[in-house]
């Protein structure tokens, strides 16, 4: 039961990280309709530059942490503007941007092998609280703590942001039609601008939370988040943040306890088996709205 | 007739003496000055880039050594850098493009055995030259077109775990295992057995993948099994996130680790949690003795600004194989002569390890450094904890 309950608190560690990914790259692709390949790239630099806070500059971990949420951020942005807003201009379809999209995945992701000497680095131990709390005989690192506090606030405040805010309702109509937002005198590229900077910024949150849990910080870093973040996005539903936070959690305990009790080789298989039967029997996902037209 | 013979006669030894005299003085001159072109696969990007890098590094500091110090007198050695980024099929399509290009004498490549494996049948079809230089499966040589300078670590990492297992004395053993890693599994399968003759019994065997990049749960698996040691079994990164999960999670027994943990990065990235942990090595920069592999650790260092790692060591050993099997040529190098030249090659005149041979295909060193990194970041041998 000890160990059970250990790995169940892992699995939700980890299906946190999942489950913050999954809300930004949920996000891009309610409002902008953008399924973005680049979006776990977003995760790595974030967490590179969070290291090169607290390498180079030699600042806490209180500080490097929004340094690498604000980068993650700012490249979304940078990526937007420059990748996807002249496709916009031109009424490309999803096609193009999903091919545009690829194209920075892979400048990035080089970059990113490039900027870590292709190394797989680490933060350095006693830069980020390294506190082993006890639940009984049941041991609680501090930053299991810290990711899935950070999963539940950030799925709050999307959630508030999103369903019960004027910036929310410019969001979803933006995402619904951009010509039918402007004449209702939302600006389109505001809202998308914004959009796209909380989406990179939720990633980073990941990435480099993810870099301090899994020990990881390199370019692989956003490409091990990206599957299982599109997972958690399909699985809870692409308009709905609630789910996608459920799904994530529920696919980090599903890979952890495959993992504990059948085998580690199956792990992925049964995710991507639960993936693929949600988009054959439920497109919608868990809490998506059944008139969603991406789903 | 009889001056019509004597001028047959005459004629004949004519062209006997003119035909000695042409392989008489080849014979004598050797290799043939020039530019021996090498193809080199190099693995500069990708999951194992760090490894990769690495070998290049030790490969180019080779060729720039058999060239300054006039190893082949006139001759030298160009290596022609195509990228696979560890990548089956960009490894093969190299090797294609070598292959193709006449002018490339011999080609080296391949960290992960089933990329080698798959090289294998396209150089001995062409009848070209391989010599691996990071592919740790066994069976990978086939003389004469098929070499590996890789020291293979399992025999080692075999004599590393029972030397532990003889200090510590534990009654139960776990092991982290790579399991999408063949040669990983050979190597802990060897010693598994080597530890059950000795009484140690497998509490169980957790099994993460090469990709992974999240050990807390293997950890937590691996530490419920309630084990006297751990050993680990896997590539660099699932390794050092492996044992770090363990430390974090409070593991305090012995843990055993394999030559994956010798780079220098590994410390920066692992820092404390590597210390005390036992690993063979083969070559390490700190524990070096001979004149060769002292000076191989100055002129890398100077080269490259870092120390030289095992890797280094291996992709350096490649170029000097080559280059020891050329110097026995005479003439004009063929891929044919070149092969024949290093199917003869049983001991490694320039070496870095102490002690090099060549058996049926594959190097070989002796003994087993068991090492581990102290609390400086500098890897000193191994001693049982008190």
């Amino acid at each position: 039961m000890e160990l059970f309950l250990e790995q169940l608190i892992n699995g939700c560690a980890i299906g946190s990280l999942y489950a913050m990914f999954g809300l930004g790259f949920g996000i891009v692709f309610a409002t902008l309709g953008i399924l973005n390949a680049a979006h776990g790239s977003y995760a790595s630099w974030a967490a590179i530059a969070a290291l090169a806070a607290v390498e180079q500059l030699k600042l806490p971990f209180i500080v490097a942490l929004p340094i690498g949420v604000v980068a993650g951020g700012m490249l979304a942005v940078l990526v937007d503007q420059i990748a996807f807003q002249p496709l916009r201009r031109r009424g490309s379809e999803m096609l193009g941007a999903l091919i545009t999209s690829i194209a920075f995945w892979i400048i990035l992701d080089n970059l990113a092998g490039t900027a870590t000497g292709q190394q797989s680095l680490s933060f350095p131990r006693g830069s980020y609280p390294g506190t082993m709390f006890r639940l009984g005989d049941i041991p609680l690192p501090a930053m299991q703590v810290i990711t899935i506090a950070a999963m539940l606030i950030v799925t709050v405040s999307l959630h508030l942001l999103i369903r019960h805010s004027r910036f929310g309702a410019a969001m979803r109509a933006v995402g619904w039609n951009q010509t039918a937002a402007a004449l209702g005198g939302v600006n389109p590229r505001h809202v998308v601008i914004i959009t796209a900077f909380i989406a990179g910024a939720t990633s980073g949150l990941a990435g480099v939370l993810g870099g301090i849990t899994t020990q990881n910080v390199s370019f692989l870093l956003g490409e091990g988040l990206l599957l299982k973040g599109f997972a958690a996005v399909v699985v809870g539903g692409y308009d709905d943040v609630r789910g996608t936070a459920i799904a994530g959690v529920g696919l980090g305990i599903l890979e952890v306890m495959t993992s504990q009790y059948l085998s580690s080789g199956l792990r992925d298989g049964i995710t991507y088996a639960l993936l693929l039967s949600f988009l054959l029997l439920r497109p919608r996902g868990l809490f998506g709205s059944a008139g969603f037209s991406r789903a | 007739m009889k001056n019509w013979s004597r001028q047959i006669g005459i004629r004949t030894l004519a062209t006997l003496i003119a035909l000695a005299l042409q392989a008489g003085p080849a014979g004598a001159q050797g290799l043939a000055p020039g530019e021996y072109k090498v193809g080199f696969i190099t693995e500069n990007t990708g999951a194992i880039a760090s490894a990769g890098q690495s070998y290049w590094n030790g490969a180019q500091l080779a060729a720039d050594e058999v060239k300054a110090q006039k190893f082949l007198g006139g001759a030298s050695i160009v290596l022609d850098s195509k990228e696979s980024g560890s990548d089956a099929a960009r490894a093969i399509q190299a090797a294609n493009q070598f292959v193709a290009d006449r002018s490339v004498l011999a080609v080296s490549c391949c960290i992960l055995s089933a990329v080698a494996g798959s090289l294998k049948p396209i150089v001995v079809e062409a009848k070209t030259p391989l010599v691996i230089f990071g592919a740790t499966a066994s069976g990978l040589p086939q003389p004469p077109w098929v070499y590996s300078m890789t020291i293979l670590p399992g025999p080692k990492d075999t004599a590393t775990a029972v030397k532990v297992i003889d200090a510590v004395k534990p009654k139960t053993a776990a092991y982290i295992l790579a399991a999408d890693n063949d040669a990983f599994k050979g190597r802990m399968n060897a010693t598994r057995t080597a530890l059950e003759a000795k009484g140690v019994t497998t509490a169980g065997v957790v099994n993460v993948l090469t990709k992974d990049t999240d050990f807390t749960a293997a950890a937590t698996q691996a530490m419920g099994l309630k084990p006297d040691v751990i050993l680990v079994y896997a590539t660099q990164g699932a390794a050092a996130g492996a044992i770090t999960a363990l430390k974090d999670r409070g593991y305090a027994k012995t843990i055993v680790g394999n030559d994956v943990l010798s780079p220098a990065p590994i410390f920066k990235k692992m820092g404390t949690s590597v210390v005390g942990v036992p690993f063979p090595v083969s070559f390490s920069d700190a524990i070096v003795e001979t004149p060769e592999a002292k000076a191989f650790v100055a002129a890398y260092q100077a080269k490259f600004s870092a120390p030289p790692d095992i890797y280094s060591a291996q992709g350096y050993q490649v170029v000097w194989f080559i280059a020891q099997g050329l110097k026995s040529i005479s003439g004009q190098p063929t891929r044919e002569s070149l092969a024949t030249a290093l199917s003869k090659i049983s001991k490694i005149d320039h070496q870095v390890y102490g002690g090099e041979v060549m058996k049926d295909g594959q190097a070989e060193t002796t003994g087993t450094l068991v090492v581990m990194w102290n609390a400086e970041g500098k890897i000193v041998p191994w001693t049982a904890p008190k």
